[in-house]
């Protein structure tokens, strides 16, 4: 059994150690915001925060996160209300949506520790593939939400 | 807004009251087809098929339902992939509906009659042209409701119609001060005959169209609560992985069950046709358990198919034929005069996976005498025939829904591969299942954007213009895949009008010209991918354009400028784009502008990219897009379309499948790249109108990016680009450094 707290919440999950977090997301506890893309940490569809780190979860096992403090898509605010969700709203960034949990994760991570982040920074935090090319909207949402993102 | 409850459970006795309320109701709106009548076969299938009325809801044609305390439902025919049709028709109809935008419940459609391309007779989402096929449908269904409801409240009160309007899901007769809602007389308006020409608003009444509206699809896709194919659940349901032959045309011989049926969570081990599928609780439970089996493949033919034999064997079909010869003006022979000034140049194309971010996964339920598919699909039509001839049951047996939303689609899934297997897997476990491939499945298992070959030449006069113009294709198969019924015309006539998208129309006024066609057959299986034929033909074309300024000593944009004399639409885009890219302004060393225009799915698109090569990286700094669709009918949901589809042009000059040893090299994203955020380049998108008819959007930005790129490559550093991905010739997309400062190594 591992013992996850998972969007404040704590869980038991019976799994194979080695199974990736991801999975254990997904089909044990029902929260499917969190994405399957590559399966080789390359796409970060699948992107979560451990502890505050930005994680993908399809390279990160069910025994290595137990303990420890996971937040995903679901819980990154309970109403839509956080700032880089209502940034992607207000510049309509998502097209087909898929990549965009991990997206959103990665970026509230990249904020959480640089609040207002240049275009290298930017660059360089958001390594998450988007197919659908969404972005330069991805860049403006950010820039847009760290001019209101308490630190 | 949402899409509601597509989610329901298939086999509740509930849902199946649903489906027979529905056959008394959906012929009704089979029916109502304006413009076409259903035959025999329709009316049977609306029958079987159609979308789920709740108790007590009324349907007033197949697209619009209203429940009496006014729950206005539209249904949304064409597949959400991301390009924003899920609102923009929507609007449509909600505008000449007069219903409140804010409060209309939208539903997905299953595969039904009514819901087919109205231009085509076929139901798939594709080829850029969902708004060019249902909105005057939408309109015409939109305007029809109203009058019925309308007619419906006026009789009740007793006054003429005309004196009546509806808005905001309402209908006001203002002299009196009278109101209804919709919900309150659509048991009325539903016993009314649907008006075959009902009057259509005029601009000035529209409230919707034609404006920047919000997505509907977009709150649901930052909070994790928009529901994709991968995230169906059925009751009872258990999860697939599978792996196939690494050969494409490889068989199984057999494989040894036990060492995965032991396994935790296991409950079949299913040999299939190419392939094995382990059927367990789990998606990991089925990968790790698939992971210890060893199959016995037979390669097949064309187990030592490689890369380098394929250019072969493009190289012989270039030199060699034979030839189709789908246009020539001015009775041209095959080769140019050989006394004449000549430019030639041979352009190829490569290989493309669609590498959907969404990997291809399907949830299906099969039992002896049913199958019912949910499934990320833009061709619902297509994989409910399959299904039937596959599984041997009748029309009334299939029922193919959509999921809502779809991570991807870009042709992938026009094809039904990945449906009909999922159903072959609960067939044989006799319980609903959800397969999902790996990324490695996804990509090696692809109908690839097929590469291709081009020779042009032309003859030129004495200021090296274009006086005829020799065009040689050769270019597998595009469009049979996803329109088997091509199959006599291709054979009888040697071409695939897909291959030929943008070689044989052309915007230039060049006054003879030849196309020569060959239709390759190789053992890779091709299929359609966002711009079709036009993106390979139009990269040669307009890379070749540029090549012929260059031997002419012009300017590219003036040279072009000079063949487009005669089409207002094309000069319009190509003068607004370089007038934006401040064409002709000094750029510094390693610096270049490149354009290109072209007409694609109806649209005219230019575009001007700016890049910085230093060394091998290419750095495109700027793309300008300047579009005319005939008409926008909504502005920001196009301007994304327009500006994500140069990120997904730029992929076409990243990366290429290659082959060996029978297979696909390229498994995941650390094989075939993509771009990243890094390397988005500025975008400035600009519509203008010709007031032409209407044209596609969603495929129309990519087309010319690879030619424009590989033109602004020469500008920039003299090197001509005949190819593409960037690494055929030792270039690459600029690397990302660590910003400078605290923190960073």
């Amino acid at each position: 059994m591992h013992e996850l707290k998972v969007n404040g919440k704590v869980q038991e999950i019976d799994a194979d150690p080695g199974t990736p977090l991801l999975w254990v997301i997904r089909e044990q506890l029902g929260l499917t915001g969190t994405k399957f893309g590559c399966g080789i940490a390359r796409c970060g569809a699948c992107t979560v925060h451990v502890d505050g780190e930005p994680v993908r979860s399809c390279s990160f096992t069910v025994a290595a996160a137990s303990g420890k403090e996971i937040t995903t898509i679901e819980g990154l605010s309970p109403d839509r209300s956080h700032p880089l969700q209502q940034a992607w709203i207000a510049e309509q960034v998502p097209q087909c949506g898929y990549c965009q949990s991990g997206m959103l994760m990665t970026a509230a991570a990249l904020l959480k520790a640089r609040p207002a982040p240049t275009d290298e920074e930017i660059d360089f935090a958001m390594t998450n593939l988007c197919r659908c090319g969404t972005y330069a909207r991805v860049r403006k949402a950010i820039k847009r939400a760290s001019g209101t993102t308490a630190t | 807004m949402l899409f509601a409850d597509a989610y329901r459970a298939p086999v509740s006795p509930e849902g199946l009251t649903r489906r027979t309320f529905l056959r008394s109701t959906a012929l009704v709106g089979g029916g109502l087809l304006l413009g076409y009548a259903p035959s025999a076969e329709d009316a049977t299938l609306a029958g079987a098929a159609g979308a789920s009325p709740a108790p007590g809801e009324f349907p007033l044609t197949a697209w619009v339902r209203v429940t009496p305390d006014n729950l206005v439902t539209l249904v949304v025919s064409q597949a959400e992939i991301g390009q924003g049709i899920s609102t923009t028709l929507p609007a449509i109809l909600a505008d000449e509906l007069g219903a409140d935008w804010e409060t209309v419940r939208l539903e997905t459609a299953p595969f039904a009659p009514a819901y087919r391309n109205p231009t085509k007779n076929w139901m798939f989402t594709g080829n850029s042209e969902s708004i060019q096929a249902f909105s005057d449908l939408m309109r015409q269904m939109g305007a029809a409701v109203r009058e019925m409801l309308v007619h419906a409240a006026a009789a009740r009160w007793g006054v003429p119609a005309e004196s009546c309007r509806a808005e905001r899901s309402q209908v006001f007769h203002s002299s009196s001060g009278r109101r209804a809602t919709f919900g309150e007389v659509a048991a009325e308006a539903s016993r009314l005959p649907v008006p075959s020409s009902p009057r259509l608003k005029s601009p000035d009444e529209l409230t919707l169209v034609g404006k920047a509206l919000p997505r509907i699809d977009i709150p649901e896709k930052v909070d994790g609560s928009a529901k994709f194919g991968i995230d169906m659940r059925l009751p009872g349901m258990l999860i697939a992985a599978v792996r196939t032959a690494p050969t494409l045309a490889g068989r199984l011989r057999g494989v040894e069950r036990a060492p995965a049926l032991g396994q935790p969570g296991v409950r079949a081990v299913v040999p299939l046709d190419n392939g094995v599928a382990v059927v367990a609780d789990t998606y990991w439970q089925a990968r790790m358990a698939l992971s210890r089996l060893e199959p016995d493949f037979d390669p097949g033919p064309d187990a030592g198919l490689s890369s380098r034999e394929l250019s072969a064997t493009y190289r012989r079909a270039l030199e060699a034929g034979p030839w189709a010869t789908p246009l020539n003006e001015g009775s041209l022979g095959p080769t140019p005069d050989p006394a004449a000034r000549t430019v030639s140049a041979e352009y190829e194309n490569p290989f493309l996976a669609h590498a959907t971010m969404e990997p291809m996964n399907c949830t299906v339920s099969v039992t002896s005498d049913h199958c019912e598919v949910w499934a990320p699909t833009q061709g619902q039509e297509l994989a409910f025939h399959t299904l039937k001839r596959v599984l041997g049951l009748r029309d009334d047996q299939v029922q193919v829904n959509r999921t809502p939303y779809i991570g991807g689609g870009f042709g992938r899934r026009l094809l039904p591969d990945f449906v009909v297997q999922a159903a072959l897997i609960s067939k044989a476990v006799g319980r609903p299942v959800k397969a999902i491939w790996a990324r490695e499945e996804d990509m090696r298992r692809d109908k690839f954007r097929p590469a291709t070959l081009v020779r042009l030449a032309a003859e030129v006069d004495g200021e090296g213009v274009p006086i005829a113009l020799f065009a040689r294709v050769v270019s597998p198969t595009i469009l049979l895949p996803v329109f088997p019924a091509l199959e006599p015309l291709m054979k009888e006539k040697g071409i695939d009008p897909s291959a030929l998208e943008g070689a044989v129309e052309s915007i230039y006024d060049i006054p003879r010209r030849r196309v020569d066609f060959h239709l390759l057959k190789i053992p890779v299986p091709t299929s359609v991918m966002r711009t079709t034929g036009y993106g390979p033909n139009i990269f040669a074309i307009e890379s070749f354009v540029d090549e012929l300024a260059q031997s002419a000593k012009a300017d590219p944009y003036e040279y072009r400028r000079r063949l487009l004399s005669k089409n207002p639409r094309a000069l319009a885009v190509l003068e607004k784009a370089v007038r934006l890219a401040d064409w002709g302004k000094p750029l510094p060393a390693g610096r270049g502008r490149g354009v290109a225009v072209a007409r694609a799915f109806g649209t005219f698109v230019a575009q001007v990219v700016e890049v910085a090569v230093d060394g091998a990286d290419v750095r495109v700094l700027r793309v300008v897009s300047v579009v005319d669709c005939g008409r926008v009918l909504d502005p920001g949901i196009a301007t994304a379309n327009i500006e994500c589809g140069v990120v997904f042009g730029l992929s076409y000059c990243k990366s290429e499948v290659t082959f060996e040893r029978g297979g696909v090299v390229q498994g995941n994203f650390d094989g075939y790249e993509l771009p990243y955020l890094a390397e988005s380049p500025e975008l400035v998108t600009e519509f203008v109108s010709g007031g032409g008819d209407l044209g596609g959007i969603g495929e129309t930005s990519p087309v010319t990016v690879a030619p424009a790129l590989a033109n602004a490559i020469s500008s920039a550093t003299g090197r001509r680009l005949r190819s593409m991905p960037l690494a055929r010739h030792g270039l690459r997309f600029g690397v990302v450094r660590p910003p400078r400062g605290k923190g960073y190594a």
